[in-house]
């Protein structure tokens, strides 16, 4: 399945956001001569939890399961995507202003706004067509900047013991599980019974 | 741009509306507030459908909900099928309709309408046949390959409709014209999908039309109108990006022909 539709599929409708997403992965993927992953060859840590991380997920292979798509929340469109095999590491940062103009700004407008008229309601959609149109087919240097950085890979994803909660009784991998004078307790107990 | 001439866009002539005008609000309602250097000011229900801002001219089209429903008729054909295309082995039925921007209408299809498949350049005529209120062709499940079909309505106007159906993993290109009077061809058919841009051209008795407007739309639209135009080249060519999932419909009017080709999309 093409890149586009992987994306659209998995993020369930098309945005701005997430073609950009699509963009980063399509230009990593080319960059640095690698394919999706399929076991943690690969390693994204994302700047921003919005809709172009799906298009991460989905077309590079780097997903939240599988513990290869690393989350900061510092709220910038910024990707660093690193190969193992490799053993390169490309940071590309969306361009301040390089997704900006009145229709992404109307569309934003839109997009927030809950019950749209059936003229919103087309309006939004011929934005998005215009959009769609303008950011897949825009030179990648107008919208984004990169460049190669030394990586510190992290660990592959280890698989931990699952324990009985001695509240709950629910499972709860080891390490997450705190040890109190109830015996080892999982989170969810220790936030809403404090231990008790 | 400092002032431009404003035109209305009616049935392929354009009329100008208010000359100099230097002010354009478009409001929440779909209405249009004009000012001109003269002060004299217009509301019209319209969207812009075309800006030159260097020649100073701007085109638009009434989007009254009247002026939609004294559009001209169109009849088209659709895959009656969910997922928008079939399988080899899969039962072929297509479903006529008859309306304006892939809205069905309240018009029916006349019912001495003609069908007919093409292949190879010969032409055979197919049955149509009313079920549950729709018109339909049934092709079988039989059917496999490149199928060309066009049903054609006779009147004052004279309505066509054309489809290209894929069946089953076969490459084509270079899908010939039917030759019919007025006529939409993909210029290079394969398997086009959302993202891809797509070509058409469009012929006249088997000779390119240069200069002639196409619209085009898609399934689902929320538009009262086309949402997109397009104008053809020296060789006749228009190019569209896909944006939207589903199929295309395009539409051609030259004096009483209108002509639809319908894309199928597989995204």
């Amino acid at each position: 399945m093409p890149p586009l539709e992987l994306a659209i599929q998995f993020h369930g409708h098309i945005c701005p956001g997430l073609l950009m997403g699509i963009r980063v992965a399509e230009f990593a993927l080319k960059e640095l001569g690698i394919s999706p992953d399929v076991d943690e060859e690969l390693v994204t840590v994302v700047e921003t939890n919005s809709c172009g991380v799906d298009a991460i997920q989905a077309i590079l292979g780097c997903t939240f399961g599988k513990g290869n798509l690393i989350y900061k929340d510092y709220g910038k469109n910024v990707y660093t995507v690193a190969s193992r095999d490799k053993g390169r590491a490309l940071r590309i940062a969306q361009k301040f202003g390089g997704n900006r103009g009145p229709e992404s700004q109307r569309f934003r407008e839109l997009a927030q706004k809950g019950n749209l008229t059936a003229d919103e309601a087309a309006e939004k959609e011929n934005l998005t067509g215009i959009l769609f149109e303008r950011l897949m087919s825009a030179p990648f240097e107008d919208l984004f900047e990169w460049r190669e950085i030394d990586f510190v890979f992290p660990e592959k994803a280890k698989i931990h013991a699952t324990i009985q909660c001695a509240g709950c009784g629910e499972g709860v991998m080891d390490i997450r599980a705190v040890d109190t004078a109830r015996g080892l307790i999982c989170p969810t107990c220790l936030e809403e019974k404090g231990g008790q | 741009m400092c002032e431009s001439n404003v035109y209305l866009n009616k049935a392929g002539q354009e009329e100008l509306l208010m000359e100099k005008v230097d002010r354009i609000i478009p409001a929440e309602d779909g209405s249009i507030f004009l000012e001109n250097v003269f002060g004299e000011r217009r509301v019209i229900k319209a969207r812009i459908i075309e800006m030159e801002l260097v020649r100073h001219r701007i085109v638009m089209e009434e989007t009254s909900d009247a002026a939609v429903a004294q559009k001209r008729q169109e009849i088209w054909l659709e895959p009656a099928t969910d997922h928008g295309h079939f399988h080899a082995g899969e039962e072929v039925i297509l479903r006529v309709h008859k309306g304006y921007n892939m809205k069905p209408g309240d018009h029916k299809p006349k019912t001495d309408l003609q069908a007919f498949g093409v292949s190879e350049g010969m032409s055979r005529p197919l049955t149509l046949q009313e079920h549950h209120g729709n018109l339909e062709l049934n092709l079988g499940q039989e059917a496999d390959g490149l199928l060309h079909i066009y049903v054609r309505e006779d009147g004052d106007h004279q309505l066509y409709g054309v489809i290209v159906m894929e069946i089953g993993h076969h490459h084509h290109h270079g899908l010939k014209p039917l030759g019919l009077p007025l006529e939409i061809v993909p210029a290079d058919y394969s398997h086009a999908r959302m993202g891809d841009s797509y070509e058409i051209r469009v012929l006249a008795d088997g000779k390119t039309l240069a200069g002639i407007r196409v619209s085009a739309t898609y399934a689902g639209t929320h538009n009262r109108e086309y949402p997109h135009h397009l104008k053809t080249d020296e060789e006749g060519r228009a190019k569209i990006f896909l944006t939207a999932r589903g199929n295309y419909l395009f539409s051609v009017t030259k004096d009483n022909i209108t002509s639809t080709f319908t894309l199928v999309k597989s995204f």
